[in-house]
């Protein structure tokens, strides 16, 4: 590839521009400098590199055609939709080009009695459970970005949300997908059935961060709007009693919608921005969100009360009303935002970690902030040990914002330690690369370019994500690494 | 020294079929392997791989046998690699219900194991009380009446050991519930049949063991209404752990009610109120519909369950079939199964699980009648949006009804798969290529 650039004329700019322009329409072709800026980063801002066109398709044979001319001429693309995506995942490629499927959004089949909705990658996360909700149903993956992200990043991170404990993440609700493979040739994996046969390319199209081809259309599953939903708001004076009290509500029997836990710096962060009513002297509160038939629900929620009783719980809120619930929740996701209450700078970190080791990792975490001098406030998907500890720090500090990179990373190292993950749904993008060796071994990481390779064997669809350092689709079983510069801010990767 | 003599070295325990060895009894293949080879650990699996893909011998990997009549036959293989003696749980850690096994143990022990704990590992594949293993249970993707509450191993995999075909023992996905670093590697392996790497330990999550069970049979005298009472169950406030549909002959062949054209099987797990009041609630939704009601406890549904668990594989049938459906043409398919004048020369039996949209279907008889069913059925399942897989085929019709219907344009992208997992096609790929 890094030849074929080098090869490349002065001319070829306005060459691909004609062509482009030849298939979209001049109004999808966007090649201006000041134009370009917005699509120089998604939600990671620290990471920035200004691509040589961006693509507007409004139809996946658009995109095919767009695909196909970058193949011809070895230009790596990446995938983009809302640009939500917190780990750099929708990085331009140097030289490159994004096609940006925010054109592409409408909902294509509502099917109620095949509990499917057909859409394009571009419709945004909330608007499938809003065409839904009046027949009771709804679409169960919530993001927190979830009224601005798109179906189509949804699908390249594998996104969860607050209530997959119960429901699972993006993969367990899609069905299916219509796709443009890095070649340019379309094709279809699942669709209208909930099962499946032969190898599962779906799952590995799922989560493959914009890597495997260009999802086109979706099939995903909704599910019944839950009969009752009871969500109860729990204070304790320690961080840990909440957590043992998630494993022994699991135990049980009792499998939430939701349970999450902030810490006390979370908290008033929360209270000054949105007062959520959350009580600001506790160490810690859980939120747990009981849903299905009422009689169950009505059994459930007892129980739960006495086991948060039984760990310790200070006070325990049951939400009144719809209202009162919803300001609970809103609490939770404006957790991150209200974080600019409390510091002028935060980098928000995505690990996971076994539930039984919670009160062992986040003493960890704050020790790590007392040794860097910064502030850690913790707000986390409890049931599944989904951390997000947001790491404080003051940008116009020189060193600080360096610190908390690496405070950050330090985390990352302590949840894989526990058993976990340096991800559990901001996905590795370009952020995180440097850390999959933390959990896969070379040749584990050569293993999953064997599935990159299967599907794109130029490498030129969203290059320099995931994997650690370039890999090229040689033998399989063998492996050659090309030399490669570190990774520069304000530059991304040089193909 | 010839390579069965090499083989034997690598590990403690061997057989070379014909040598005598009256006390072994092997799966029946369809082959004749030179070396049956048992490893006790994975380090064995890896050398046999390693030394399998230098010399391209072919491996061909098992555990229990009991789901050999799954995919295409297999061309010559030269070894056999059973993982029945790698059969220890290496990981339970409650708190966080998630447990780690070797592939070589049987399900049903590995069940017991975590039941101890009051936890369930809820996947209930056919051939679960007859050795039915860890590896061959994600291999396959066999499942049964549970997947309709917990899907199928699919949504229980967190994690694999596998060791590729080239040797290489690699692990994927992790021991979280949440984990998206890298490729969802271990559903590949969901369902690949052994063709791609040899799976050693798999990672799973659980679920606490419900407090109450009942099982609710509802029958009725006619399709109409049957299916009219399925759509209610679907659209109700109701959370059935098991929701199947039989059709009259499997209804009667497993003794389920005489007499009935159809019956719906229900199964419900929770406390024991909230069991009670779905019930009161399946009563009331179906009411109109003229159905009998039956109610059993979880003790006298057990064995019903596991009759249900075992459809459709059954030897005397000419084959087995597995429509995977939209949800509304699973529940519709019954009527157009029954009613097709194509299958009036053959004995069928239907059952549909409509959560899932699948159908399994029995056939038995002579052969071009078989056949005949075989094209039918694919035909159904393409008309309405759906596939097919075929299993347990009869010896004398494995050249007229291949193993796989149509994977489309999938295909291509499989093939590219098989080809970068194993180029030397040392693992039987034709197990599920050889499509066509």
């Amino acid at each position: 590839m890094s030849s074929q650039a080098a090869k490349r004329t002065g001319r070829w700019k306005s060459r691909i521009a004609s062509e482009l322009v030849a298939i979209l329409g001049t109004e999808a072709v966007i090649s201006a400098e000041d134009e370009l800026i917005v699509y120089e980063s998604d939600g990671l801002t620290g990471y920035r590199v200004k691509p040589v066109f961006v693509v507007l398709p409004s139809s996946a044979e658009e995109v095919s055609r767009v695909v196909k001319l970058c193949s011809r001429e070895k230009i790596p693309f990446v995938p983009r939709g809302a640009g939500t995506g917190l780990s750099g995942g929708a990085l331009p490629s140097r030289e490159g080009i994004v096609i940006a499927l925010s054109r592409m959004n409408r909902i294509l089949d509502v099917d109620i009695p095949n509990r499917v909705v057909v859409v394009e990658p571009g419709v945004v996360n909330i608007s499938v459970t809003e065409a839904v909700s009046a027949e009771g149903f709804y679409y169960a993956p919530d993001p927190s970005s979830q009224i601005v992200c798109t179906i189509g990043g949804n699908v390249a991170e594998n996104s969860g949300g607050v209530h997959c404990l119960k429901y699972g993440v993006t993969t367990n609700h899609v069905l299916g997908v219509e796709m443009v493979l890095p070649n340019g040739d379309m094709v279809t994996l699942g669709g209208m059935t909930p099962e499946s046969l032969g190898y599962d390319l779906l799952a590995l199209v799922v989560g493959s961060e914009g890597l495997l081809g260009i999802v086109t259309k979706v099939f995903l599953r909704i599910i019944k709007k839950p009969q009752v939903v009871k969500t109860l708001l729990a204070s304790f004076e320690r961080i840990e009693d909440a957590g043992a009290s998630v494993s022994a509500i699991i135990s049980s029997g009792v499998i939430p919608a939701g349970m999450e836990i902030m810490d006390n710096l979370s908290i008033n962060a929360v209270e000054s921005t949105v007062g959520a009513g959350y009580p600001r002297d506790a160490g810690a509160i859980l939120l747990v969100e009981l849903d299905g038939p009422g009689v169950e629900v009505d059994v459930q929620v007892p129980a739960v009360i006495g086991i948060l009783r039984e760990n310790g719980a200070i006070e325990i809120k049951l939400a009144a009303d719809e209202s009162e619930r919803q300001l609970f929740w809103k609490g939770r996701k404006s957790a991150f935002a209200a974080m600019g209450k409390i510091s002028p700078g935060y980098y928000v970190q995505d690990g996971v970690i076994p539930r039984s080791s919670l009160a062992r990792v986040l003493g960890e975490i704050g020790e790590l902030g007392k040794r860097y001098g910064l502030r850690v406030a913790n707000v986390f998907h409890a049931g599944d040990g989904n951390l997000h500890p947001l790491v404080l720090y003051d940008p116009e500090v020189e060193g600080e914002s360096e610190k908390a990179e690496e405070l950050s990373g330090e985390i990352l190292r302590v949840c894989v330690d526990a058993g976990g993950s340096i991800t559990g749904e901001h996905g590795v993008g370009f952020d995180k690369k440097r850390f999959l060796p933390l959990m896969f071994s070379e040749q584990e990481i050569d293993t999953m370019n064997f599935v990159r390779c299967a599907f794109d064997e130029e490498g030129l669809c969203n290059p320099g994500k995931v994997f650690p350092t370039p890999r090229t689709c040689v033998e399989p079983g063998m492996r050659k690494h090309d030399s490669q510069p570190p990774p520069i801010k304000e530059m991304g990767e040089l193909f | 020294m010839s390579y069965v003599a090499e083989f034997s070295k690598m590990v403690s325990s061997f057989y070379v079929p014909g040598s005598g060895d009256a006390d072994r009894s092997i799966p029946e293949f369809g082959f004749t392997p030179e070396i049956i080879l048992y490893p006790e650990t994975v380090e064995e699996v890896s050398r046999i791989l390693r030394f399998a893909s230098q010399r391209s011998i072919r491996v061909f990997p098992f555990a229990g046998g009991t789901k050999l009549f799954l995919g295409n036959p297999v061309r010559t293989v030269g070894v056999a690699l059973s993982l029945k003696r790698l059969c220890r749980v290496l990981f339970h850690e409650p708190s966080d219900m998630v447990s780690t096994v070797q592939c070589g143990m049987e399900v049903r022990e590995f069940q017991k194991v975590v039941g101890c704990e009051n936890q369930i590992f809820p996947v209930d594949p056919p051939r679960l009380t007859s050795g039915a293993t860890v590896g061959g249970l994600v291999s396959s993707n066999l499942c049964g009446p549970l997947s309709t509450r917990y899907g199928t191993c699919r949504e229980l995999i967190l994690g694999v050991k596998a060791v590729r075909a080239d040797g290489e023992i690699i692990n994927m996905g992790g021991k979280v519930v949440k984990n998206v670093a890298g490729y969802d590697m271990p559903k590949l392996m969901v369902g690949s049949l052994g063709t791609l790497c040899v799976l050693v330990e798999a990672t799973f999550r659980l679920y606490p063991r419900q407090p109450f069970s009942r099982t609710v049979i509802l029958s009725f005298d006619d399709h109409v209404s049957c299916s009219t009472a399925a759509r209610a169950i679907l659209a109700a406030d109701i959370v059935p752990t098991c929701f199947e549909i039989l059709d009259e002959k499997l209804s009667s062949e497993l003794g389920v009610v005489g007499g009935a054209k159809r019956n719906i099987l229900l199964r419900f797990d929770s406390f024991e109120d909230a069991v009670v009041e779905q019930i009161k609630q399946v009563g009331e939704i179906t009411s109109g519909e003229s159905a009998a009601f039956v109610e059993m406890d979880d003790e006298h549904s057990q064995k019903l369950w596991d009759s249900v668990r075992e459809f459709p594989f059954s030897p005397k049938a000419s084959f087995s079939s597995k429509l995977t459906l939209p949800i509304t043409g699973s529940i519709k398919v019954l009527s157009d199964i029954e009613s097709n004048p194509a299958l009036s020369g053959v004995a069928v039996r239907c059952l549909s699980r409509p959560a899932r949209g699948v159908v399994l279907v029995s056939v038995s008889g002579e052969s071009d009648g078989a056949v005949g069913a075989a094209r039918f059925l694919e035909d159904l399942a393409g008309s309405l949006g759906g596939r097919i897989m075929f299993s347990g085929i009869r010896h004398e019709l494995r050249e007229r009804i291949k193993a796989w219907g149509d994977f489309g344009d999938a295909l291509l992208l499989m093939k590219n798969i098989k080809q970068r997992f194993d180029p030397g096609d040392v693992l039987p790929g034709e197990k599920i290529l050889n499509v066509g």
